[in-house]
């Protein structure tokens, strides 16, 4: 009778394994790959990986073909050890995929390694009401809205962009926005920064962003900066965010967020406007151009207003 | 959205442009520009030291003549948001 270990040996001699580094870098290398972590569903559902899709060991060989249609696409599996995986990647061996890697030590060596793990809250009912719209939409779903939920986005600049910019990130549930302005409200803002009310005139513009953007939706964080972006401030706030978006209103702070975003390697929303003209683009680090690979320098000053 | 979620086809490397007046958007295509002064093959820009002189130190860049990539589409400059 065959033993266990047997069994383990058979599947290493035909399953290559790859540490959590090397997964890493396939994951972020762009190319094509799907894993699954064969885990149960409440092992699943206290941290995994974010790219994994949960099917349990048991139902492995029922729902693989859902997961993964095509038999060459690679496919790197995880358990909690690289045991119940190293089972299950055998089976899809012999099932036909040409490719399948074993997460040497599973998802515990993962984390020994300081590698990023995401965890999901189950939504709640109003959740699941108010993000309907979301997960009626294919390229959404519930797992969509699960990163919504847990991205975190950096406004510079609470006024015309950063208005709108703030009521549709926080309707849909971006799960922390951090809105970075240094002004209060004015009578002559009202035209068109439509987070703010006539009542909120003199108060500091993160203070009535916040109670308008709590008030659309509880869920999301709202962290309040009351200052101007600077050179000594920047670095240490735009760490902390997922992608920037530069809804500011002079350019010294728009190459300045350029330079940093670049440096930190974020990716920079750029949107501006000039009476009745607007532009928009992405400024992402090593995929395309800055800010600067269109303007070097700025205009002299007193030529365009800010 | 699109980058959050990863999907669709987000604006890198393009520059949609609103004309408001006229109802006209306008796509144009962005390149990577070598001489870059912060992303090029030779970055000049390394730190953000430039920015602590004032008015963003950022007229001392280069001598290049300015505005090329956007300048050159037709796109001027703009601050406001």
């Amino acid at each position: 009778m065959k033993t266990l270990k047997d069994m383990l040996g058979e599947a290493r001699l035909i399953i290559p394994e790859e540490g959590p580094a090397e997964v890493a870098k396939r994951l972020a290398g762009g190319e094509k790959v799907v894993v699954i972590d064969v885990r149960d569903p409440d092992e699943f559902r206290d941290g995994h990986l974010e790219a994994a899709t949960n099917i349990s060991r048991g139902f492995l060989e029922f729902r693989i073909g859902t997961a993964v249609n095509d038999p060459s696409t690679p496919v790197v599996l995880y358990c909690q050890t690289g045991l119940r995986s190293m089972l299950a990647a055998k089976a899809l061996k012999d099932l036909g995929y040409s490719t399948v890697i074993n997460l040497q030590g599973g998802y515990q060596k993962w984390v020994q390694s300081g590698m990023p793990t995401v965890r999901d809250v189950a939504m709640t009912q109003d959740q699941i009401q108010r993000y309907s719209r979301h997960f009626l939409l294919p390229q959404v779903g519930d797992k969509g809205q699960r990163k919504l939920l847990r991205a975190k986005v950096l406004l510079i600049g609470a006024g015309g962009l950063g208005s709108p910019t703030a009521f549709y990130l926080a309707a849909a549930g971006v799960g922390t926005l951090g809105l970075m302005d240094g002004d209060t409200v004015d009578i002559t803002n009202l035209q068109r920064q439509i987070l703010h009310t006539t009542a909120d005139v003199g108060k500091p513009k993160v203070e009535s962003a916040t109670r308008t953007l709590k008030a659309l939706n509880p869920d999301v964080n709202i962290i309040a900066l009351p200052t101007r972006i600077t050179v000594d401030n920047v670095m240490d706030i735009i760490k902390d965010y997922d992608l920037v978006v530069d809804g500011s209103d002079n350019f010294e702070t728009r190459y300045l967020v350029n330079d940093a975003c670049f440096l930190a390697g974020k990716t920079n929303v750029h949107g501006s406007i000039f009476q009745f003209e607007g532009m928009a683009t992405v400024f992402a680090p090593n995929q395309g151009p800055c800010y600067r690979c269109l303007y070097p320098t700025p205009p002299p000053a007193g030529l365009v207003p800010s | 959205m699109k980058l959050l979620l990863g999907i669709g086809e987000p604006l890198i490397g393009r520059l949609l442009t609103y004309d408001a007046l006229g109802m006209r958007f306008r796509e144009v295509r962005l390149r990577r520009d070598p001489k870059c002064p912060l992303c090029g093959t030779s970055p000049t820009i390394t730190d953000l030291a430039i920015h602590r002189n004032g008015a963003g130190g950022a007229c001392d860049v280069s001598e290049t003549d300015g505005h090329r990539e956007g300048v050159g589409a037709g796109v001027a400059p703009k601050a406001g948001g």
